[in-house]
């Protein structure tokens, strides 16, 4: 709920001033339209930004000396992106091993890649980074900012934030039979699907095993027994049908041969708009793939726009993604606009690249709307959020301005 | 080797500048410099070096000559001998064992080889000591060894714990081949209850963080906080430009080695490490580089606004801090090693050359006159 | 001449309105006040002062006045400023490794003025105003190298000081792509090209004087003939009709006296490798060429020894020494890149020895110094190469000969660069301290006339 009202928060306690070489972090923002992802929209209202948080959300106009002034026609909160990559190659994934739960994302970003100021240009705020999908189980992916000091650690808003995995053909693509090759993991790892899943039932069964005999443990398994007490959120990418029917199985199976109750998310889940039952049945959170432009994607999976709109209409919570793609027409903003070209709601829309994927993530509490106490991640733009003729013009991360809507011409 | 050298005439030759008898053994020994580099490397002055028994007994403007000693006089500097703190000297092909990943028992001090020519190159550029260290190839290479240029001295026999942080150290068809897994692994070491590990995680024995980009710099900084570590950064030629979390962090860094030709931005980055007071030494990596690129490195980075103070701690004391032998080496002071050079003029100026060493306070090296 | 390209006219436009200008060139008046100034090797004067103008030095002396227009600078140390011998500022990767240059490739040809911008800065802020480059480092015939300007945006008449001043060749090199190591029947060939080169040279410059004079010559006897002709024009033509009337008569057919004329003498063919090779015999173009072993340098010696004209530099020269008589008494110069080396990777015999500067210098053979011409940045390291050559034996007074006037007279241009003498380039240092030490500190940098470095820029 919102505050009609100006609520001063004990946050405001700022000093007076501040050094030369700092940000400024003090911001009044005028707005004809705050879209606060909360399913309310303020008409000419405004923001205040104190210390890297959202001090105020409310109508009217109030200026302040101490806070700096910008005027834009739309706020949305800053976006969220569950499935991105950032300069992933291979020494992102520890490939000696398929199962390899403690190898963590964190440790294999950099800092200084360009790629993260591509992200902050597009509106993206808050990402979930993830290794290439080379290994059944590829390790803790971390939700991080895509902005601020230029130290992974610093921008971190939650570490170990998913366990990460594939299902399906990557983590098998390469590998090959044993038959006359010189020994190399390459021949030992799975060649097929059944090979993929048959490692993820065996990491659980075994994790499972280990609380009574030791033996079963193995590197990470307690990482795994987190998972399937629901304390680790497990994310499974699985673009086409049958990899998406083999997870929910596998959910399924799990609560019920081993008594747990993991929490799973489907990543690139393309297919998902042709079992929607099966999701709404096992309460699985969906991430959407980029959506293509010729309906195929994936791993051969098929998906067209309006299954954004199909997947909400059954209630299945859904967030948009990017893949931390390169190419413009990939990038996030627009793919929430690509979803309300194929029906569905600018509301729903707009959660699917804020509040729901923060809450996949479990980072809602900081991230996701426009609300008094968040951080102030906010993205500016000059027109109706998502229609191609709006651009953002500005964008605050943790309250330091990246991109200045008094710099862009009009 | 005993040189001996009879004095024929008071009245030597005036291009002479020594007038000594070396008799075979003798404890003491005098060296009265025209000048003398004192530890902070300023303002040098007129004084003796006396040494007993292969250490400094004395230094200063007023020391006396005691009765017995033997004296030589030079016209020159003295100093205290250069350390340089990364080199694969006299054996360059031994440094890497390619077939384990993990190898921390493997020790650099006993695969070198003390007659290899490149000790006398780096003694003939006035390097006394040097820290030879297995080649960043793997997690982790083993221990570096802390070695004198001339006897084959190991003054340190486990100088620092080498611990590979750049790609060099994964392989794509061998554990690790990532980032993670990489640290996920040392994670794991670090938690074992004995062994070198064990003694890297208590602090008895410095970790030497091998890395090659800036990102492989932050890495291995969250890595040595997260496990309350001391030790060193290598390898990387930028990583001053992350001098503030170094110095959070209590590292210090191994620079270089420079070429001629060197980009200032690698120069630059020096100076932030000076800036933020991040203790830092210079690498030679010889045989690959001229160890005479040590003073080239250091006189580079004065041209580019280096303190002469800092550059001169950089080539001596700080430089034996980072090798953990500060109480042996690296400066003109009353019990240390008698590790001393006599040079032509200001051994910060490329122009002046060595013209004799000692080492342990024997004569090691002479130039012909 | 080919005409220069359009980069140096748009510098010379980019000069004119940047500079806030006092005289037409857009150079400022100067007036150098120093405790001590260097006017050549050898010589100084205290407390003086030089005045430039329009790029020159127009004045040097104890008892100048400051002219009211002129910008006043001054120092402890005013000295002339180096020259590197052997560098690549300027010149793309793609020219300096250019495998298929010839002896008529020029270097200016593959300049860019605005490339290393960085680096130029830098350079000039060690003291180094003037740089020689040469296209095809790895190539066996390197083509013309050029003596050019550090400093950026120079009009075009200011950036090139010498569109040709050297020829370089190599012995003992691998071309690019081949294995490294020549074995010795390679080497001898190399040798034999290098010596038949300044021949061919010679020999095409021969056989187009001599093709002059014959030229001369048979247009004067075409004249001479011509002349004798039109005298006796009247009475040949009588001869003529009788003869035709007489062979009419006679029914004979009627010769024609023709008077065959010598055919016009051919030049020899035209060949642009050929010419060059023949300014290089002449003594036009000084010729560089890069040996390291004692038999090459001693072979490349007794080969050219007939070619008197002939400027020889000896490049590289490790195992000069040997040699050190026959180089001191021909007066030729040996250039030097005296840059230290690891003992991994380099080969012994093309290793020149770090007191080889020193040993030759003492031995009176002529020395350049430079940093070898493969890496544009390494000319900023000019001072601690010579440095390091210093310490390893060379008079600090003879590296700075070398740097200075000694490079100008290696490539003809002491006319204009390597001292402060009245009517020279204004190419000026003024230091903190002695030139080539540590203490140097270089404050300020003039080129051209201009002022191009300044305390805190």
């Amino acid at each position: 709920m919102i505050p009609i009202h100006a609520l001063a928060l004990a946050l405001a306690l700022v000093p007076a001033g501040r050094r030369e070489d700092e940000p400024q972090r003090r911001w009044t923002i005028y707005a004809d339209e705050i879209h606060t992802s909360t399913g309310r929209t303020l008409a000419n209202g405004m923001v205040f930004v104190n210390n890297g948080k959202i001090s105020l959300v409310s109508t009217g106009r109030e200026e302040s000396p101490e806070r700096e002034l910008l005027k834009v026609r739309a706020v949305t909160a800053g976006l969220v992106d569950a499935s991105v990559r950032i300069d992933a190659e291979l020494q992102s994934v520890e490939q000696s091993s398929e199962i390899s739960p403690s190898v963590r994302v964190a440790d294999s970003l950099d800092p200084f890649s360009i790629e993260w100021d591509r992200q902050v240009r597009s509106g993206v705020t808050t990402v979930l980074a993830n290794p290439l999908d080379l290994d059944v189980v590829g390790g803790l992916g971390v939700v991080l900012k895509t902005a601020g000091p230029e130290s992974i650690e610093a921008r971190t808003v939650r570490a170990d934030a998913v366990l990460r995995g594939a299902m399906g053909s990557q983590p098998s693509y390469g590998n090959h039979p044993a038959f006359g090759r010189p020994t190399d993991f390459f021949s030992r790892r799975p060649t097929t699907r059944m090979g993929v899943e048959w490692e993820w039932r065996k990491a659980f069964y075994d994790a499972a095993a280990s609380r009574k005999d030791s033996e079963r443990a193995y590197p990470g398994s307690d990482l795994v027994l987190r998972a399937l007490d629901g304390d680790l959120t497990i994310a499974i990418q699985a673009w086409t049908t049958q990899d998406i029917r083999t997870a929910v199985f596998l959910k399924e199976e799990v609560e019920r041969e081993l008594g747990g109750h993991p929490r799973v998310l489907l990543d690139a889940a393309a297919e998902a708009w042709k079992e929607p039952d099966l999701l709404v049945r096992s309460k699985v959170g969906v991430v959407l793939p980029p959506f293509p432009s010729n309906g195929r994607t994936g791993e051969g999976s098929f998906m067209a726009w309006n299954v954004a709109r199909m997947l909400h209409d059954r209630g299945v919570p859904i967030a948009l993604s990017s893949h931390g793609s390169a190419n413009p027409e990939d990038r996030l903003p627009l793919q929430a606009g690509y979803a309300m070209r194929g029906g569905l709601d600018f509301e729903s829309a707009l959660e699917a690249v804020t509040i729901s994927p923060a809450r996949m993530l479990g980072v809602e509490d900081r991230v996701g709307t426009v609300e008094v106490g968040k951080d102030a991640d906010l993205v500016l733009w000059n027109g109706p959020p998502f229609e191609p003729g709006s651009r953002i013009v500005g964008v605050l991360v943790d309250g330091v301005l990246k991109v200045d809507p008094r710099e862009q011409a009009e | 080797m005993m040189i001996t050298i009879l004095a024929l005439s008071a009245a030597a030759s005036p291009l002479a500048t020594h007038r000594a008898i070396l008799a075979p053994e003798s404890r003491l020994l005098a060296i009265r410099a025209e000048q003398v580099v004192l530890p902070d490397g300023g303002a040098p002055a007129r004084g003796v070096i006396l040494i007993e028994d292969g250490r400094i007994a004395a230094v200063g403007p007023d020391v006396e000559v005691p009765e017995g000693a033997i004296l030589v006089e030079h016209r020159g500097t003295a100093s205290a001998g250069l350390v340089a703190l990364h080199s694969y000297s006299g054996s360059p092909s031994e440094m890497f064992d390619s077939t384990r990943s993990v190898l921390p028992e493997a020790r650099v001090s006993l695969a070198f080889d003390p007659a290899n020519p490149d000790f006398a190159d780096a003694l003939r550029a006035g390097i006394t000591s040097i820290v030879l260290t297995p080649i960043p190839a793997s997690l982790c290479g083993g221990t570096s060894a802390l070695v004198k240029t001339s006897g084959g001295v190991v003054v340190r026999g486990e100088a620092q714990l080498s611990l590979g942080f750049s790609s060099l150290a994964l392989r794509n068809n061998r554990f690790p081949t990532s980032f993670g897994g990489a640290v996920a692994e040392l994670d794991r070491l670090f938690e074992e209850p004995e062994g070198v590990f064990a003694r890297a995680a208590k602090r008895e024995i410095p970790v030497l963080l091998e890395a090659s980009s800036r990102e492989d710099v932050a890495r291995a900084i969250a890595f040595a906080q997260r496990h309350e570590l001391t030790g060193a950064i290598s390898g990387a030629a930028w990583a001053g430009e992350l001098a503030e979390k170094i110095h959070s962090a209590e590292l210090s860094v191994v620079c270089g080695p420079w070429r001629i030709g060197e980009e200032r931005r690698d120069l630059l980055a020096v100076l932030a490490l000076e800036k933020a007071g991040v203790p830092f030494g210079f690498a030679i990596d010889a045989p690959a580089n001229h160890p005479l690129m040590l003073r080239a490195g250091a006189a580079m980075c004065l041209r580019e606004g280096l303190g002469r103070a800092t550059a001169w701690r950089a080539l001596t004391s700080d430089a034996a801090r980072i090798a953990g032998a500060e109480d042996r080496i690296g400066s003109l002071s009353k019990g240390l090693d008698a590790d001393i050079v006599l040079w032509s003029g200001d051994p910060l100026d490329l122009g002046s050359t060595p013209q004799a060493v000692y080492v342990d306070g024997k004569l090691a090296w002479k130039d012909k006159p | 001449m080919r005409a220069l390209t359009g980069w140096f006219q748009l510098g010379l436009c980019a000069a004119s309105l940047a500079a806030p200008a006092i005289a037409a060139d857009g150079s400022t008046s100067l007036f150098i006040q120093g405790k001590r100034i260097i006017l050549r090797p050898g010589e100084e004067i205290q407390d003086g002062a030089i005045l430039v103008r329009d790029g020159r030095i127009a004045a040097v002396g104890r008892d100048l006045r400051q002219p009211e227009d002129a910008k006043r600078i001054e120092g402890a140390v005013v000295c002339a400023a180096y020259i590197d011998a052997w560098g690549a500022l300027g010149l793309g990767q793609d020219s300096l490794r250019d495998p298929t240059t010839s002896a008529a490739t020029r270097t200016v040809d593959g300049l860019d003025p605005w490339a290393d911008e960085h680096l130029r800065r830098e350079t000039l802020r060690a003291g180094v105003t003037v740089v020689r480059v040469q296209a095809g480092a790895d190539a066996r015939v390197g083509g013309i190298g050029a003596l050019v300007r550090v400093a950026p945006d120079l009009p075009a008449g200011d950036a090139v000081v010498q569109p040709a001043c050297s020829l370089s060749m190599s012995i003992g090199q691998a071309a690019p792509g081949e294995a490294e190591g020549r074995d010795p029947f390679e080497r001898i060939a190399d040798l034999d090209r290098v010596v038949s080169a300044v021949e061919t040279g010679k020999n095409y410059l021969i056989a187009r004087t001599e093709h002059r004079y014959e030229l001369e010559e048979w247009e004067k006897k075409i004249a001479e003939k011509e002349t004798e002709l039109d005298k006796d024009a009247k009475k040949a033509k009588k001869d003529r009709e009788k003869e035709q009337k007489e062979a009419e008569e006679k029914g004979k057919p009627f010769q024609e006296k023709k008077y065959k004329e010598d055919k016009r003498p051919q030049p020899p063919r035209y060949d642009e490798d050929s010419e060059i090779l023949g300014r290089v015999a002449d003594g036009a173009i000084p010729f560089f060429v890069q040996a390291n072993r004692s038999s090459e340098i001693r072979g490349l010696l007794t080969g050219t020894a007939e070619h008197d004209r002939l400027r020889l530099v000896v490049v590289g020269g490790a195992e000069a020494l040997a040699c050190s008589r026959m180089l001191a008494e021909r007066r030729i110069p040996v250039l030097l890149a005296p840059v230290p080396r690891g003992r991994l990777g380099s080969n012994e015999e093309e290793t020149a020895p770090l007191s080889l500067a020193g040993d030759l210098a003492r031995a009176g053979v002529p020395l350049l110094l430079g940093t070898g011409g493969e890496d544009a940045g390494a000319s900023r390291d000019l001072p601690l190469v010579a440095a390091l050559a210093i310490g390893n034996g060379l008079e600090r007074s003879k590296a700075f000969e070398i740097v200075t006037l000694g490079a100008a007279r290696a490539f003809d241009a002491s006319d204009r660069l390597g001292s402060l003498e009245v009517g020279k380039a204004a190419e000026i240092l003024v230091l903190e301290g002695d030139p080539l030490t540590a203490g140097a500190g270089v404050r300020y940098v003039v080129s051209a006339g201009r002022l191009v470095v300044e305390p805190g820029n």
